[in-house]
């Protein structure tokens, strides 16, 4: 909570520091708020307070899942540092942005009432739309802003929609309040009631990017500027899909069995339209999109086999996913300025003058690919082995399978980079906390991989 | 000292780190001090421990140092297993080893790869200690494996010269059968006993019925190992071929540690081989089989080398013959004082070879007594003891051996003092071919004669010493009331001591073998002068007018032909035929065929990403209305 209030203030206290053209202190001052603020919520570790009359419930799961959000937040804006001056000239708004949005994740993980689920999107999406066009001149961000809006807007009626529904069939936005209602009603639930679940699950689908509700994402993800996109395909689900799931360990629990068919459809459907289309793209950035698409096919399938570890398998992952994703387009922002191009092309050769960037790299792709001893194994491990345990053969079969399909993109990129000649000998410059960047993601993606107990008990 | 125990294979291990690792920036001076110091050190503190453990009334101490594996019920604790038996073996491969260090720092001074001959030396020794010290099969498997790996290593050194490297491989593959005998034999010794470690396998294994199947079963597997790794019909070809590489490797792993590790393991599985009779007698088979037919082949050879590696294998036979007639201890004996004398001679061949500017053909050589005299003196020294001749270390041994076969089965003696006569002929040919006569070589080689210098000539004397009189720590009973070795290690074989009592053979016997042995050594020695010391008698170099028996040693009875032709050629057929037919038009068009499947997918899928929001809008309403559709209409 007192996280909440830091990041509140702090964001605030950023928008007047460009109003007085202190640039510089603008990353520093956010990274030590958000350390602050990982702070406060590590020291409420198995606390579980209530705040603003059940309205936010900082359990354990919330703790850890604001604390991965913001350390992603960090190592975004740490990447920021010379991004942004290029592609704008209001800096402190677009730290302000992060911030904002980062206060309605923070509310997305830990609420405990719908309507503060409903706010905290809110908060997170409308500073969303403005970062993907914050390229003011840009016809590509601007159109990618656009779309995410309306399309995003079209989404949020349906889960408006279905908070009224479950509202109406039980009278209350509390989580827990509902949740006591369906465990007295035995497993059976009133049309109504389904109805205002299955609006949910449709808006939530269209905020985590499941398939067929996934259309908007590789338009806005190839237009937005790369590091939004890298929030956005980070944070953004990480916390969406802590909401979604969320959802249901808390209120529905007690008739999940009821959309199993529908879940098991959006699983499918979506880690074999992400994979599939992943194949035949020809700039990196796209295939990150649809890749990212597919790994919300996986996740997806923690919450249809939902169990007391669902919320570890999907916290681990998420952790994968988000470090193995943020460095990927940490390269990918330093060879676009070098190379002006976002295509496969770009990297060839990338091994040969940037030896240390090409590993990293790799050992990113490994992790989303899920190759042992890099977190992204464990992460897949997890999920398959809850789906497993409870039946998923069929789900699981495909997911393998679709994971096998994913080497060849992923691999595509590392095949670039070590076996074909460069165009140029440039070398990439870094700064500082560019450099930490890397390596704080390459040594979490093999901590994780080789010691995955540090973190798969926490839950 | 026993505390240390660790500190046997850690030394080792931190001098190949350190030379593997400092390979370019280290001089080979300190290179070569840190691989002998370490060696150096392993050696005294070994030689703690055997003292300690020779005047202490407990015999055996296992070191455990953590648990390694714990799965269900299947418990594997990384631990030692100390004594006399590995306190013995301690000694031989840290001493001799220690000594061959030395000498590498002579014999490879002018060699680019210097630092990384010694990281891989004293690699090889680790993996041997941890071989010899391990209390269970894992750990003896771990240190069988890494001995293979630094032999294969070794043999390919001089990586340049393509058949170097095609030795190496055959040396790999063909200890890669034995391995697999080896490593079944593991899992079934798990299966039967529920684990691996010596203690517990033993004492359940005693009291099993003599003749039980699965020992008998478990026993020829192991032997199976053995033989890949030390050499025995069929799957000793690789050992010759193994000379390619540097001459200590050669003294050290094919002659005095690693090919060796075979005997040890069946003298440490000792009381699962006296429980299989059968297995026992195929062992002595085996060995006896191997032992004359290897002697055999070495009378002709003309490479110094391929006499002394025949001749190792021939000797490796002479202990597994021990072994197999129950004398375990006598096995040991010989692998002891064959360690010594073996190493000698190669040692002193590699000198020869230092003085010869690489030249290995014993036809260019002859006449260097003058000027190696050293190596000349030493190499007899250790032509006496191989020959058996009293009362040099290979006489005890090999009576030993013999006495045991002489109790066990008259023919077999029969054939083992044969053998043990066409030992005494080849070697003293080797020697007469080599240092009498005139010199044969051509005069730039001529010109370059010289003795080695005393990093290389200290170590030859060193090991003419023990070559000489290694052998009293086991006089036989004529002699002495007390047989030392036998008493040191008979608490390593409680379990068998007694099942295989020899009477020992009467003083009339024992007085005319050693009689007859010396007798026989002089006629050869007599003959031998004659014939190859004169120039008089060399090898024909044309073939076709070797005679018939001539030829078919020289060609050591074709059997790598056969090989070729039996087994290779076919498997090469049968790679291709996979590669060709299965591989590339099964396999490849199953998979390509899929990949492209998917990839047409994923070309024509693509195509709904238009880019129109109002048909994203739509594809969502649909993927509403399907859901609804789903769970309202048709449940």
């Amino acid at each position: 909570m007192t996280g909440i209030i830091i990041i509140s203030l702090i964001a605030i206290v950023i928008l007047f520091l460009g109003l007085y053209k202190l640039d510089k202190a603008i990353v520093p001052l956010a990274v030590a708020a958000l350390l602050a603020a990982i702070t406060s919520y590590a020291l409420a570790w198995n606390t579980n307070i209530y705040y603003f009359n059940n309205m936010l419930f900082v359990d354990n799961f919330a703790i850890l899942f604001s604390i991965l959000t913001i350390a992603t937040t960090i190592l975004i804006l740490l990447l920021s540092p010379g991004y942004f001056e290029k592609i704008s000239s209001n800096v402190a708004e677009y730290v302000a942005l992060i911030l904002f949005s980062l206060v309605g994740v923070l509310c997305m993980v830990s609420y405990n009432n719908f309507s503060m689920l409903f706010i905290g999107i809110e908060i997170m999406s409308i500073s969303m739309y403005i970062m993907a066009g914050i390229r003011k001149k840009d016809l590509a961000s601007n159109e990618a802003a656009l779309k995410y809006f309306l399309m995003g807007s079209f989404a949020t009626g349906f889960l408006l929609f279905g908070i009224a529904l479950v509202y109406g069939f039980t009278g209350s936005f509390n989580l827990e309040t509902i949740s006591t209602l369906v465990m007295e009603s035995g497993g059976q639930a009133a049309a109504l009631f389904v109805a205002g679940i299955l609006f949910m699950i449709v808006g939530m689908s269209f905020k985590v990017s499941a398939a067929p509700f996934h259309f908007w994402a590789p338009d806005v993800y190839d237009g937005a500027p790369s590091l939004v996109t890298s929030y956005m395909s980070s944070v953004v689900k990480t916390a969406s899909f802590a909401a979604f799931i969320r959802m249901f360990i808390v209120a529905f629990a007690g008739v999940i069995h009821i959309f199993t068919p529908t879940l098991w459809a959006l699983a499918a459907i979506t880690i074999i339209v992400g994979n599939v289309i992943a194949l035949y793209q020809d700039t990196f950035k796209r295939m990150l999109a649809y890749s990212s698409i597919s790994h919300a096919g996986y996740m997806l399938i923690a919450i249809l086999a939902l169990g007391p570890d669902s919320g570890n398998a999907i916290f681990y992952y998420a952790v994968a996913y988000s470090i193995a994703s943020v460095s990927a387009f940490a390269i990918l922002i330093k060879v676009k300025a070098l190379k002006n191009s976002e295509s496969f092309d770009a990297f060839n050769g990338l091994a040969k003058n940037n030896p240390k960037s090409a590993l990293a790299l790799t050992i990113s792709m490994c992790s989303l690919a899920g190759i042992p001893l890099t977190a992204g194994f464990f992460g897949k491990f997890f999920i398959f082995t809850i789906a497993i345990n409870q039946g998923f053969y069929w789900l699981v079969g495909l997911a393998i399978l679709n994971a096998v399909v994913a080497f060849w993109y992923y691999f595509r990129v590392i095949i670039a980079m070590y076996m074909k000649s460069p165009s140029s000998d440039e070398k990439i410059e870094y700064g500082f906390s560019y450099k930490l960047v890397l390596w704080i993601a390459a040594i979490a993606t093999l901590l994780f991989g080789l010691l995955p107990g540090i973190l798969s008990g926490l839950l | 000292m026993l505390q240390l125990i660790a500190l046997v294979p850690l030394l080792p291990l931190i001098g190949f780190l350190i030379n593997g690792i400092g390979n370019k920036s280290l001089s080979k001076s300190l290179v070569g001090i840190i691989g002998s110091g370490t060696m150096l050190l392993s050696f005294i503190i070994s030689l703690g421990i055997f003292f300690e453990l020779k005047n202490s009334e407990v015999s055996a101490h296992t070191f455990t140092f953590f648990d390694w594996i714990n799965v269900g019920n299947f418990n594997l604790s990384f631990s030692f297993l100390v004594d006399p038996l590995s306190s013995l073996m301690l000694l031989v491969v840290t001493g001799v080893g220690f000594l061959i260090h030395v000498y590498s720092i002579g014999y490879m001074k002018h060699d680019e790869g210097f630092a990384k001959f010694f990281a891989y030396l004293n690699l090889f020794v680790f993996f041997m200690l941890l071989l010899v010290l391990g209390a269970n099969y894992a750990i003896m498997f771990i240190g069988w494996e890494g001995v293979g790996l630094c032999s294969y290593l070794l043999i390919g050194f001089w990586y340049k010269n393509t058949s170097y490297n095609n030795a190496a491989k055959k040396a790999f593959v063909m200890n890669r059968i034995g391995d697999l005998g080896f490593l079944i034999a593991l899992f079934l010794i798990f299966k039967t006993f529920g684990s691996i470690s010596f203690n517990e396998v033993f004492t359940s294994a005693a009291k099993f019925t003599s003749g039980d199947p699965t020992l008998t079963t478990i026993a020829i597997l192991l032997f199976i190992g053995a033989m890949g790794k030390s050499a025995q019909l069929p799957l000793y070809t690789w050992l010759p071929d193994a000379m390619a590489g540097p001459t200590p490797v050669s003294a050290l792993i094919h002659a005095a540690t690693m090919v060796t590790a075979g005997i040890y393991m069946i003298a440490r599985s000792s009381i699962i081989y006296a429980l299989a009779p059968i297995a026992m007698d195929i062992v002595a088979t085996i060995g006896m089989i191997t032992a004359v037919w290897a002697a055999l082949i070495a009378l002709t050879q003309t490479d110094i080398k391929k006499v002394l590696a025949y001749s190792t294998v021939s000797q490796l036979g002479y202990m597994f013959v021990a072994l197999g007639v129950g004398s375990f201890t006598g096995a040991v004996f010989h692998l002891m004082t064959h360690a010594f004398f073996k190493a000698l001679l190669f040692l002193g061949a590699g000198s020869v070879i230092h003085a010869m500017s690489g030249e290995q053909d014993m036809r260019s050589m002859g006449g260097l007594k003058k000027k190696l005299p050293i190596t000349f003196i030493t190499i007899l020294i250790g032509t006496l003891a191989i020959s058996g001749v009293p009362p040099f270390a290979g006489f005890f041994s090999k009576d030993e051996i013999l006495a045991a076969t002489y109790n066990h089965s008259m023919p077999m003696f029969i054939v083992m003092s044969i053998t043990s006569v066409l030992t005494a002929f080849y070697m003293f040919r080797m020697l007469f071919l080599t240092f009498y006569g005139n010199f044969r070589g051509t005069n730039d080689q001529a010109s370059h004669l010289h003795e080695s210098p005393k990093s290389m000539t200290i170590p030859l004397i060193v090991l003419a010493v023990f070559s000489t009189i290694a052998g009293f720590v086991g006089l036989p009973e004529v002699f002495s009331e007390h047989h030392a070795l036998k008493s040191f290690l008979s608490p390593s074989f409680v379990f068998t001591n007694g099942r295989f009592s020899f009477e020992a053979a009467s003083h009339v016997v024992e007085y005319s073998i050693m009689g007859v042995s010396l007798v026989v050594v002089a006629l050869v020695y007599i003959y031998a002068q004659k014939r190859f010391a004169k120039d008089v008698y060399l090898l024909p170099v044309d073939e076709s007018k070797m005679t018939l028996m001539q030829r078919l040693s020289y060609r050591k009875f074709y059997i790598d032909e056969f090989y070729e032709n039996l087994i290779t050629k076919p498997l090469d057929k049968l790679s291709t035929f996979f590669y060709r037919v299965i591989d590339k038009s099964g396999i490849d068009g199953v998979v390509n065929g899929l990949g492209k499947i998917t990839m047409n997918g994923s070309k024509n899928l693509r195509t709904i990403q238009t880019g129109n929001t109002g048909f994203y809008i739509f594809s969502m309403v649909v993927g509403i209305i399907i859901i609804m559709l789903l769970n309202f209409i048709l449940s």
